[in-house]
């Protein structure tokens, strides 16, 4: 184990340094001078001092070598240190966190409802393979594959805000505003569970221990409780990181839709502003913390299957 | 005395109804026996012959939509037939222990040995907690787990395949049965293991007056160890009697067919002598895996020649590094340090690497199985540019008989195929990249008696027209005795004695030889000998 958790630590910190310099690079890859669209944020007129854009360059240290701007960046980045939004002039920390949180909870939200909804769905249709049940199950959920969210989401607020009055349309603004923007974005992967634990189901009860259980005097619920159940739903463990991880950057759609004050919405204002510390402190954020998650899942796969340690061994 | 177990006229019949609406097939048509408390009976007989639908109809787990539909199956004093699962689930594992082919894949992969343990000990002796954990390690130890409480914790992929049968049959006797099911156990082990699990169920015969109905395809294997003997062919009992009556004096052709498939001896003045001229030299050849005290070596040091028109065989036990010899010399492993050379021939080219095939062990596993036959075979063809589609279907064809292979398989897929139709086509495969050599890798482990010798059959008669130099890997002594000139022991990646097969099985030199020989031959053909007199090498 020791050496699988090392290997994966060191995969996770080059990861993260690959993703941040990528992040670092960005300005120099956008159109337009970042430094002259500050200076346009400030100024009311059009024309720009190039007088003005030689010494904000100096001062946000663009003469230095890339190298060097990059760890000093990303060691100003580390210590919380975003550097100051260009649009609102306020740290960028103090506007990346609280959208961290925002969509943290609504994306932890979102899976958990995922989950809940998928485990039994998933169980049912796995266990009564090619069956009504499965059939049902299997149909329903997968045509949550088809519908977007910019079209699932005006639905539901038509039916559960205007014509039921029972939910908040929109805004943020305590737990009954979050059951609609959650209920959107958990609608494709709930139809993603339901087949991978439908899948591992049906593998899980195809293999040859089970028999073996029962010719141990296991009766069938036991035989499906302990051996089928449990094996069936590792798969799942790793999708829902991935989905974490997506669901990160991936919900600007619902955040813009719900005006949830989130992270997806903060890097779309960010890029439609050209605000690059506000867009490159969210973005580090946030594959760093998708990565953090991914890593984490793949330990908890490890101590669910032993036998895959040869594999990395 | 009643017996553990008494079926009379089962028959199995398959459900669902045939695709052209004809009356469900019937696999076991009015099949009878019975076993008696400490009796070893073998049930013996080729693949699909209805074998282990017999052992899981005693304990009504037929996978649907076969079922029992007619017949009475008592063991004990319960009428499996009829019985509710309440009470089934009693006798399974509590009445009746069970022992499956592939101990590996019994276990859960994700939960330990102890935890499996633990199961049948609850289910059927009421134990729990500490007093359910000893029971368990003391299995173990019953059993022959030198480190019993390690055994208890560990994962199944963490034992070995002998280890893990042990570990089955512990589990088999969790529920105290007083009837073992054992349904061919050992297939899948080597010649020592095998022998020395049969001795261990023996030994349980003997001490708890276990009742044990063994299921073999070999017939020979069993025959020591054997009360009884009935031959199954096609889902009906065609022949039984005590074991020395049915092995000296076999009644049906079916025996006679089977017994001829044990012994594999061998043929004398068979082939041509090889031609001595070296097409392929192994000198100090090095290979480890890991690093630091993790490390294992697979090859030390190993120097080996093989002949022109030679068939040498490579014995040794699972994880000797038989296997990591052939992919060293096909190229698929990298040696440490050493050299592999492959010789030119006489006109002095340097054969390319193509010229070196593997057989590989499992031939369900060596072709990919949403690809056809002939999409498989043709993949290696591409890369020849100087072939036209219309020669590689010709080239494909010509192999395809060549193995004596129907060409209508090549549109199938491997699902499809059976295993002995496979492992021809995986050696067609290897034929169509014109070898000089060919490594067969325990090429024929999976297959039952019957296909076994046909395939080593033609294995040898490829060999001899299209001259080839053969390197046989095996833990069966039987199959190298067969096929080989010349037999290289491997102990531990350490080639310890090579040797002219008549001479190593007459007198093998190293210890070890000895103790493989040994292990094996009074399982089979020396054994055979001395219950029947009169039998010849044919």
């Amino acid at each position: 184990m020791f050496p699988f958790i090392a290997k994966r630590t060191a995969t996770l910190v080059a990861a993260v340094l690959v993703s941040s310099f990528a992040v670092f690079l960005i300005p120099y890859f956008t159109p337009g001078d970042p430094v002259r669209t500050i200076i346009r944020s400030r100024v009311s007129g059009n024309i720009i001092d190039d007088a003005d854009v030689q010494a904000l360059s100096l001062s946000l240290g663009l003469q230095d070598p890339l190298i060097v701007q990059y760890f000093s960046w990303l060691g100003r980045i580390a210590t919380g240190d975003m550097g100051l939004s260009h649009v609102s002039r306020t740290p960028v920390a103090d506007q990346v966190l609280p959208a961290l949180a925002v969509t943290l909870s609504l994306v932890a939200a979102a899976l958990a409802l995922a989950v809940l909804v998928s485990l039994p769905l998933g169980i049912v249709a796995g266990l009564r393979h090619g069956k009504p049940a499965d059939r049902v199950i299997t149909s329903v959920t997968q045509s949550f594959i088809a519908m977007p969210e910019y079209w699932v989401a005006p639905l539901l607020v038509l039916v559960f805000a205007l014509k039921l009055s029972v939910l908040p349309s929109a805004g943020w603004s305590g737990p009954e505003s979050m059951v609609l923007p959650a209920l959107t974005l958990a609608l494709r992967p709930i139809s993603y569970f339901t087949s991978a634990v439908r899948a591992g189901m049906i593998d899980a009860a195809a293999a040859e221990h089970v028999p073996a259980a029962r010719a141990r005097g296991l009766s069938v619920p036991q035989a499906v409780l302990r051996h089928v159940i449990p094996n069936g739903l590792v798969p799942l463990s790793t999708l829902v990181a991935v989905w974490f991880a997506g669901l990160l950057g991936g919900s600007v759609i619902v955040e813009v839709i719900f005006a949830v004050p989130g992270m997806g919405r903060l890097l779309f204002d960010a890029v439609v502003n050209s605000d690059i510390p506000l867009a490159q402190g969210g973005v580090v954020l946030v594959v760093a913390l998708a990565v953090l998650v991914t890593t984490l899942a793949d330990f908890v796969h490890r101590a669910l299957t032993p036998a895959v340690e040869g594999s990395y061994a | 005395m009643k017996p553990l177990l008494d079926i009379t006229d089962l028959t199995v019949r398959n459900l669902r109804p045939a695709a052209d609406g004809s009356a469900p097939t019937s696999l076991i048509h009015g099949l009878s026996l019975s076993v008696n408390a400490g009796e070893f009976v073998a049930l013996v007989g080729g693949s699909g012959s209805g074998k282990t639908l017999t052992a899981l109809s005693a304990v009504r787990l037929l996978p649907p939509p076969l079922a029992i539909t007619a017949g009475t199956v008592r063991l004990g004093s319960v009428d499996v037939t009829t019985a509710a699962e309440t009470e089934l689930n009693a006798v399974r594992g509590g009445e009746a222990g069970m022992l499956f082919q592939q101990p590996k894949r019994v276990f859960n992969p994700n939960r330990t040995i102890g935890a499996h343990l633990l199961e049948p000990l609850r289910v059927h002796r009421r134990l729990r907690g500490a007093a359910a954990r000893t029971a368990a390690v003391d299995l173990l130890r019953e059993v022959g787990f030198a480190d019993a409480p390690k055994g208890f914790r560990s994962y199944p992929h963490q034992l070995s395949g002998g280890m893990a049968q042990r570990a089955m049959t512990a589990i088999a006797l969790a529920g105290q049965p007083r009837l073992l099911l054992a349904d061919e156990p050992t297939s899948a082990l080597d010649k020592v293991l095998e022998r020395q699990v049969l001795q261990l169920l023996d030994r349980e015969r003997r001490d708890r007056g276990l009742g044990i109905l063994y299921i073999t395809h070999n017939i020979a294997s069993v025959a020591p160890f054997a009360d009884r003997v009935l031959v199954m062919d096609s889902g009906a009992i065609v022949e039984e009697g005590p074991t020395a009556s049915v092995i000296a004096a076999p009644t049906t052709a079916y025996t006679r067919e089977l017994l001829a498939a044990s012994q594999l001896a061998p043929e004398s003045g068979r082939r041509p002598q090889p031609v001595p001229r070296e097409v392929l030299t192994l000198t100090d050849a090095n290979k480890r895996f890991g690093r630091g005290r993790r490390a294992h070596t697979a090859l030390d040091n190993v120097s080996l020649n093989l002949q022109r028109g030679e068939i040498l065989g490579v014995l040794g036990q699972s994880g000797s590094g038989k296997s990591t010899l052939a992919r060293a010399i096909v190229g698929l492993e990298k040696v440490d340090s050493g050299s592999i050379t492959r010789h030119p021939d006489t006109a002095g080219k340097t054969p390319p690497a193509t010229a070196v095939q593997l057989v590989f062990q499992e031939p369900h596993g060596s072709f990919d199985p949403r690809m056809t036959l002939r999409a498989s075979m043709e993949a290696p063809l591409r890369r020849r540019r100087d072939l036209t589609p219309a020669d590689r279907t010709r080239r494909i064809t010509e192999a395809m008989a060549d193995v004596e292979l129907d060409e209508c398989l090549l549109d199938r897929h491997p699902g499809q195929c059976s295993g002995g139709q496979l492992q021809r086509a995986t050696i067609a495969r290897a034929l169509l990249l014109d070898p000089t050599i060919l490594i067969c890798d325990e090429a024929t482990s999976a297959l039952d008696a019957l296909t076994q010798r046909t395939v080593l059959n033609l294995l040898l008669r490829l060999q001899r027209e299209h001259s080839l130099s053969l390197l046989v890997i095996s833990h069966d002594m039987d199959v190298i005795r067969y096929m080989c000139d010349r037999v290289a022991v491997l102990l531990d990646g350490k080639v310890i004695e090579v040797a002219e097969t008549q001479a190593f099985f007459a007198g093998p030199s190293h210890e070890h030889s000895r103790a493989l020989v040994d292990a094996a031959i009074p399982c089979r053909w020396d054994h055979l000998r001395t219950l029947m007199p009169g039998a010849s090498r044919t």
